[in-house]
């Protein structure tokens, strides 16, 4: 459905943070974006979505194709009529608007105002608690509500393909568990295919089928979401060790990453 | 390639500290200083009066509101009142017996008074509403002067400037006047370059990026935001106290209108928000760049012995500058500076294209 085929984004002109990189997506699947800070993830959710150019960035080689189109001649608004949504890392919701607002903000592409109030239920079905502070300033929504309405708002251009940026951030545990609850959930009544950048390793793994991983603008592994788990490199520097230590066999040099970045 | 980094290596803080750390742009600096002092024997007296003169005048003006629009974040729609304040200022004071290095000072001290007071309003209003403000202040301050016969010598008088007189020697060459100009430039210069590595700059810089963020690290947008409006408004008045001495010799209201004011913010942002290279670039765009497109379209029109109206003539230009002006913006948004960068950018890591991130 997605692929991207070697591509390069440079920033300024002249700072190269993606160096190459290809990735799939299949029709319904679910794939994670896997790295460190600084990785590229974001990077490459901006060069799917279009959102490259206000931060002087370029996709300078390489393709992006969605169901067989080149997108890189495509505006952002272009590419969301296609079927592409993204949810920002950081939210954005507008503030001074309410949540039923946001929504219907993101509806321009729908002639019909009976489908938009179809839709608005189904989201607010999706997310109750949208629904409870339908009417409240969303600036004033807290963290999880406002990334609730997030990706509320951009279910609401009914998209083939909902990428995923960092929807855990800065939310507590709890609210993580129940936010990737209902994607699970979306996916599996819309059967929409996920693109899903998280830190949260853990968590990321269990709800996709497919993972990457991503180090300093490479992908350097890629595989099922069990393969990815079980690979001791991920283990120590993503999901943060086994857990336990066994202090018979332990080495005395840190690990290192082995792949060749 | 031009910008050898090879070898470029720091032993003591001293050197790792420089304002120039790569030796190309040293050099390179140390050519135009050369060439900006020599100019009076290399150029001829018309482009050294018409050209040079006003634009190392106008660079001084445009790093004053370079200060404050581009590393405060404060947008000023008034700038040409606040060197009107410092012109007048100077020239009564110098008229009424003062020194002129005195009277220099009061004129900075005049114009940063009145731009602090205006300035005052940016600490409730922001962006848009502050520009509406300080457009307010231009009106105001045109109207004054206009007004009150004690300050412009009676409606549509022209007020002589004294000769140039500094530690009472006086200064009646046309190089004289540029020398004097060109060192005030250079002193306003030396101090914007370096308040980009003060604290005082870090925190301009923070209150414009977001003065709430500033604020909660401990840096007083309160403060920060008054100071911005002094030392812009400082030495605005100073670049207006110079353009009265040096180059216009005379001073009148018309000088210093709203579109004086236009040109000025003109300046800036073609040249780059928060460049010192920029606001050189600006300057020199904004003001040279029409009289070379008059003279070019002129020659032209001679040349190929066009029948074209004396109206259409002139007109030419102006069309060709304000496109001038919107192709630079639209090509790099980020001004002229930027255009310089990115080509410096290019040659740092010539022959490979991209740098190391």
């Amino acid at each position: 459905m997605l692929t991207l085929e070697n591509i390069e984004v440079v920033y300024d002109q002249v700072f190269l943070a993606i160096k190459g990189v290809s990735l799939e997506v299949a029709e319904g699947g679910a794939v994670a974006l896997l790295g460190s800070n600084g990785a590229g993830k974001s990077t490459t959710l901006k060069a799917i979505s279009g959102l490259l150019a206000p931060e002087r960035g370029k996709v300078t080689r390489g393709e992006v194709r969605f169901r067989g189109q080149d997108l890189r001649n495509l505006s952002a608004p272009e590419r969301v009529r296609l079927g592409i949504a993204h949810v920002l890392e950081g939210r954005h919701v507008f503030g001074h608007l309410t949540p039923l607002e946001n929504l219907i903000a993101a509806t321009s592409m729908h002639k019909s105002r009976a489908k938009v109030n179809e839709l608005a239920e189904r989201v607010f079905e999706w997310f109750p608690r949208l629904k409870q502070r339908a009417n409240a300033q969303a600036g004033y929504l807290s963290g999880g509500e406002q990334q609730m309405l997030a990706i509320g708002r951009a279910l609401m251009t009914e998209p083939k393909l909902l990428m995923l940026d960092e929807p855990s951030l800065g939310l507590a545990p709890f609210l993580v568990d129940e936010i990737f609850d209902i994607i699970s959930r979306i996916v599996r009544e819309t059967g929409m295919s996920i693109l899903l950048v998280e830190q949260n390793a853990a968590a990321a793994l269990a709800i996709v089928d497919h993972a990457y991983l991503i180090d300093n603008g490479r992908i350097v592994m890629s595989g099922t979401s069990q393969a990815l788990a079980q690979n001791p490199d991920v283990q120590e520097f993503y999901l943060g060790g086994t857990g336990r230590v066994d202090y018979h066999n332990v080495k005395h040099y840190r690990r290192r990453k082995r792949w060749l970045a | 390639m031009f910008y050898r980094l090879a070898g470029v290596r720091h032993t003591t803080y001293r050197s790792a500290r420089q304002l120039y750390p790569i030796p190309f742009d040293r050099y390179l600096l140390y050519t135009i200083v050369v060439i900006a002092i020599a100019a009076p024997f290399l150029f001829s007296p018309l482009t050294l009066n018409s050209y040079l003169l006003p634009w190392v005048i106008w660079s001084t003006a445009a790093l004053g509101l370079n200060l404050l629009m581009g590393w405060a974040g404060q947008v000023h729609l008034g700038y040409a009142a606040v060197m009107a304040i410092g012109a007048y200022t100077a020239i009564h004071s110098v008229r009424a017996g003062i020194p002129f290095e005195i009277a220099l000072i009061l004129a900075g001290l005049a114009s940063a008074a009145i731009g602090f007071v205006f300035g005052g309003a940016a600490l409730r209003v922001k962006g848009l509403y502050l520009a509406v403000t300080t457009l307010a202040m231009q009106s105001i301050v045109d109207w004054t002067i206009v007004h009150v016969p004690a300050i412009s010598g009676g409606s549509q008088a022209t007020l002589q400037a004294p000769t140039l007189r500094i530690f009472g020697w006086p200064i009646e060459s046309d190089a004289g006047r540029y020398w004097f100009a060109l060192a005030i430039c250079a002193v306003v210069t030396s101090f914007l370059l370096n308040v980009s590595r003060t604290s005082l700059g870090r925190a301009l810089v923070a209150v414009r990026e977001k003065d709430f963020a500033a604020a909660i690290i401990g840096v007083n947008p309160f403060k920060y935001k008054l100071l911005a409006f002094w030392c812009s408004s400082f030495i605005g008045g100073i670049a207006g106290a110079v353009l009265a001495f040096c180059y216009y010799r005379a001073v009148t209201p018309e000088q210093f209108h709203l579109e004086v004011s236009i040109q000025a913010v003109a300046m800036v942002i073609v040249g780059g928000l928060g460049s010192v290279l920029g606001s050189f670039f600006g300057a020199g765009l904004v003001l040279l760049a029409p009289i070379f497109l008059n003279n070019l379209v002129n020659d032209i029109a001679v040349a190929l012995n066009l029948p074209l109206h004396a109206e259409i003539i002139s007109h030419i230009p102006l069309v060709l500058y304000g496109a001038l002006i919107v192709g630079f913006l639209l090509y790099e948004p980020l001004g002229l500076a930027k255009v310089y960068d990115n080509v410096r950018n290019y040659f740092f890591v010539w022959p490979f294209r991209h740098a190391r991130h």
